[in-house]
């Protein structure tokens, strides 16, 4: 007779759920199965993320793909006093950098007339239409921001993240992230505004 | 407080709906706001832009993403498990940017050789006496593979490393071939069930799906499907016999969707396959 350790995927049924955290110190201590329910609780944050930041939806599923990867081969590197989300938007930043600097080009924005088709379910109904041309300017004038203030951006209203965490994963103060994040916000707003006067063409 | 000051505080009052409430003057500056349009039409515009942002949505990624990552980690177990010398040469292998596609190629290095050893043992095919010996050497080697599990796969492999790729190769000519013949088929059901990478299993569904007509390949995926346990292969084995509609299927799905330990995704892909029936 063998006698056997608990089976992990017992202990993911059980009602108390690890935290983040937990799994991704089970990952790095060997139970690579664990990384599955990372991959099922933040893929899509991850994904909207990177696709608001690239404007590319294939080049954010590639660029997702590659944080995944990297979580598993650099996981011994994880720490104890590790926050998972701040380490994995930290992976998905360098990820994105490297991939802009292999494509070298900069991150480009979609057309918005690109994403309408992504944005709205149900194109052809009236009342959705002027929903469908916010988003589309705000798509428009999101991939008008530079690079850093987006993600800066995007890291602050998106992700559930303090600006400590945030000030990590920039590297940079708490201060200087939440000033950055800030002026962001009010470029966004300048050039929201500025597209939504402009008379349809 | 004058209007340039409270124009600066205006993100921070942004920020509390994420940040929780700005501390310093923000009571001060709500009060300004409050009795001054200019800031007052200054602090909407800002609180619609975030608004806005907020109320982004993205549509979810492809089934692609989620494919990808569960072969992924497929492969990083089948490493992490593998001995020593085995797991030097995926180490060394040079990053690609498409690396769902790099670790093909290493990967094949440190698996099963289902094809090329049954193929490497056969007699010339053509002769009923060959063929039958063919399917007892099979039948035999399946049983070993049930009772004994990856292991097997492990010990073969060390002594198959030099034609490994081989393995590979030999599943996409099969699912190139316009009419493969019983051995073709058998030798891609071996690959479906023995091979431990599930980029091989995934490869060698694949080049059975236009041939699920057949009976031996519905029962060669139906015997696959109880053993498999890498969740991306369940979900494909799930679609494959789903989409034949083969009443015999029903049992192992309906196992399948009680089993608490097989993933979500895949117990859901099980009931819903089990009401199409
Ligand atoms: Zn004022």
């Amino acid at each position: 007779m063998v006698d056997r350790a608990v089976d992990p995927l017992t202990v993911d049924t059980a009602p108390a759920q690890r935290s983040d955290h937990a799994l991704m110190l089970a990952v790095r201590d060997g139970e690579l199965d664990a990384l599955g329910e990372l991959f099922e609780r933040h893929q899509g944050p991850l994904f909207g993320f990177l696709c608001k930041l690239t404007g590319d939806r294939p080049t954010a599923e590639d660029i997702a793909q590659t944080v995944f990867q990297r979580m598993l081969k650099y996981r011994h590197t994880y720490r104890d006093e590790g926050s998972f989300t701040a380490w994995m938007y930290h992976l998905a930043r360098r990820c994105a950098a490297d991939h802009f600097r292999r494509s070298q080009s900069a991150p480009h924005a979609a057309d918005p007339a690109d994403l309408n088709e992504h944005i709205d379910e149900a194109p052809h109904a009236a009342h959705h239409a002027a929903t469908r041309d916010d988003h589309a300017l705000l798509h428009a004038a999101l991939a008008r921001l530079d690079h850093g203030d987006r993600e800066v951006l995007l890291l602050s209203r998106f992700q559930e993240l303090s600006f400590a965490e945030i000030s990590g994963i920039l590297e940079c103060s708490v201060g200087a992230a939440k000033v950055r994040a800030h002026r962001a916000l009010r470029t966004l707003r300048d050039i929201y505004l500025k597209l939504q006067n402009r008379p349809a063409s | 407080m004058n209007c340039q000051r409270v124009r600066e505080i205006l993100p921070e009052l942004i920020d509390e709906s994420r940040h929780g409430p700005a501390g310093g003057d923000a009571a001060e500056a709500r009060a300004h706001i409050a009795a001054c349009p200019a800031c007052e039409r200054e602090f909407a515009a800002l609180a619609r832009t975030a608004a806005a942002l907020d109320a982004m949505t993205t549509p979810p990624p492809s089934p692609r993403l989620r494919k990808n990552f569960y072969t992924m980690l497929a492969e990083e177990k089948l490493i992490a498990a593998a001995p020593a010398p085995a797991r030097a040469a995926p180490a060394a292998a040079p990053a690609r940017p498409a690396w769902w596609r790099a670790f093909l190629a290493p990967l094949a290095a440190c698996a099963l050789l289902a094809i090329g050893f049954l193929a490497g043992r056969q007699p010339s095919p053509g002769s009923r006496a060959d063929d039958t010996a063919m399917r007892t050497e099979l039948q035999q080697l399946r049983e070993q593979v049930n009772k004994m599990g990856t292991l097997v796969s492990y010990s073969l492999l060390q002594q198959q490393q030099g034609p490994a790729n081989d393995r590979l190769r030999g599943v996409l000519a099969a699912a190139r071939a316009e009419s493969p013949n019983d051995k073709t088929l058998d030798d891609l059901v071996s690959a479906l069930a023995f091979d431990p990478s599930a980029n091989v299993r995934l490869r060698a569904l694949e080049a059975l799906a236009p041939h699920a007509g057949r009976e031996l390949v519905r029962s060669g995926v139906l015997a696959a499907l109880p053993r498999e346990q890498n969740p991306l292969v369940q979900l494909e084995l799930i679609d494959f016999v789903a989409a034949t509609e083969d009443p015999a299927a029903a049992p192992a799905l309906e196992r399948l969707s009680l089993d608490q330990a097989t993933d979500r995704s895949v117990r859901d892909a099980a009931q819903r396959a089990l009401a199409r029936f």
